[in-house]
């Protein structure tokens, strides 16, 4: 059985009131959208508080879910998104999201973001990465615009293709394809800047 | 020149085309035409390396570990039941001390897991510090509490001691007092209305024992007593102790007895 008709029929048990439905639902799906919510969310406390969200909202609206519009996997993501942009805004002063280039002052040769990351660190292994480089990696993430962000996210670490995250973010396909280039390349440039010897 | 057009493609074009080159699926003439261009123009050129770097970096990352309770967290705000896959994956204890564990393990468990969110200890802590607040300002000391004795005569001795105190307390209070006091003044007052019933009662009672045959002995006792606890006592109306005499016996015709003087000493210890 496909994913989608297992899901599909998990579905109808759960709405038909299968509390082990609900369970297998909440095995199955609990990793990924947790990944998701700590990559954008960027702290573990964060990302578990939002996927007990996430999940809340789904067990209130899972009746709404249409079989014919799409793969349960895309409302369920479609659904976590619209969770991490309502937190995104409500934690709005309590974060730095400027672009790399951006300085926080108006003089032309103050330092930009991407200056003010420090250098000091391991280069990383080619063959394997460290701890202290995925979580500067994490760092550097969590310094894109949230618009760029989630969908290099979507793209690179969910592995969903392009008319999913289109349909997700509610955005032509174009427009997807540009941002994953433009997230894509400024996290390159913000890891330039800390590993010059390597890049 | 970097940002124009070259023989075959445009910036706008390889932009377009950047993620399926990087993807992989770009293939044939339009793969070759792409690879031109980024070595020809100096604009898209680093773009693309950027961008081919970015994805390295983020596919690094690996998937992180969620938390061993979320699962049980989720179910417990959800549909309120425990995972059945834990519950019947645990070995069930046979003696009835490892039930009753297990039971009150099951139990707790929803509390402790509420307990442990970061919300719920913050509240605790307030409405602990609350409670010592309240404690100390109310003059309640916790050493006094931890010695306590929980006796029942201890207890009994408690309650009167407490009981006595409220009622000092009460009687102290300025308002209680003026009301007693102006009780008592319109007592006193209404005291000289009655006093002649009562000489009449001291004569009917002088008359009676005057009449009295009966033998029994007089009670002056009693009425010196009451006398005296009415009359003021001067210092200048008590006789003067002058100290010892000597004791004379005279007679007529008898030889004049020798004169014996005896003096008290009382020793003081």
């Amino acid at each position: 059985m496909e994913d989608a008709q297992l899901a599909a029929l998990l579905v109808r048990r759960c709405v038909a009131g299968d509390a082990v439905a609900w369970e297998e639902i909440v095995q199955r799906y609990h990793r990924r959208i947790y990944n998701l919510c700590y990559r954008f969310a960027g702290s573990a406390d964060d990302a578990q508080d939002l996927t007990q969200e996430v999940f809340i909202r789904m067990y209130r609206t899972l009746n709404s879910y249409d079989v014919g519009r799409g793969a349960f996997m895309t409302w369920v993501t479609t659904l976590t998104r619209n969770l991490l942009v309502d937190h995104f805004r409500k934690t709005k002063h309590d974060r730095l999201t400027d672009s790399l280039d951006a300085t926080t002052s108006d003089h032309p040769d103050a330092m930009t973001l991407g200056d003010r990351i420090p250098d000091e660190g391991p280069p990383p292994d080619s063959g394997v990465q460290s701890r202290e480089t995925k979580e500067t990696v994490h760092e550097a993430l969590q310094k894109l615009s949230p618009e760029l962000r989630e969908a290099v996210i979507l793209r690179d670490l969910q592995d969903m293709d392009y008319r999913e995250i289109a349909t997700v973010l509610k955005v032509p396909e174009g427009t997807v394809k540009s941002r994953i280039n433009r997230g894509r390349a400024e996290l390159a440039r913000l890891l330039q800047r800390t590993y010059r010897q390597v890049m | 020149m970097p940002g124009k057009e070259d023989n075959r493609m445009s910036c706008s074009e390889f932009d377009a085309l950047l993620s399926q080159a990087i993807d992989g699926t770009l293939a044939g003439d339009r793969l070759s035409e792409f690879e031109n261009h980024a070595r020809v123009c100096k604009l898209c050129g680093p773009l693309l390396h950027e961008a081919e770097a970015g994805r390295s970096w983020l596919k690094s990352l690996t998937e992180v570990e969620p938390p061993d309770q979320l699962v049980s967290n989720i179910l417990l705000r959800t549909s309120g039941v425990l995972s059945s896959r834990h519950v019947t994956g645990e070995h069930v204890p046979t003696s009835w001390l490892g039930r009753i564990r297990n039971w009150a393990g099951v139990l707790a468990s929803p509390v402790v897991v509420m307990a442990r969110q970061p919300r719920f200890a913050m509240s605790f802590g307030m409405a602990f510090f609350t409670l010592s607040v309240t404690l100390s300002l109310a003059g309640v000391k916790l050493s006094d509490l931890r010695h306590m004795d929980l006796r029942p005569s201890s207890i009994r001795r408690t309650y009167y001691e407490t009981t006595g105190r409220v009622v000092k307390y009460y009687e102290n209070i300025r308002f209680v007092y003026e009301i007693e006091s102006r009780v008592r003044q319109f007592k006193e007052a209404a005291t000289p209305a009655e006093q002649p019933s009562e000489q009449q009662n001291n004569n009917d009672r002088k008359n009676k024992t005057k009449n009295d045959t009966s033998g029994q002995p007089d009670q002056k006792q009693e009425r010196n007593y009451s006398q005296e606890g009415n009359r003021p006592i001067f210092a200048a109306s008590l006789p003067i102790y002058r100290g010892p005499e000597p004791v004379r016996f005279s007679t007529v015709g008898a030889p004049e007895p020798t004169v014996v003087s005896v003096t008290t000493c009382r020793r003081f210890s």
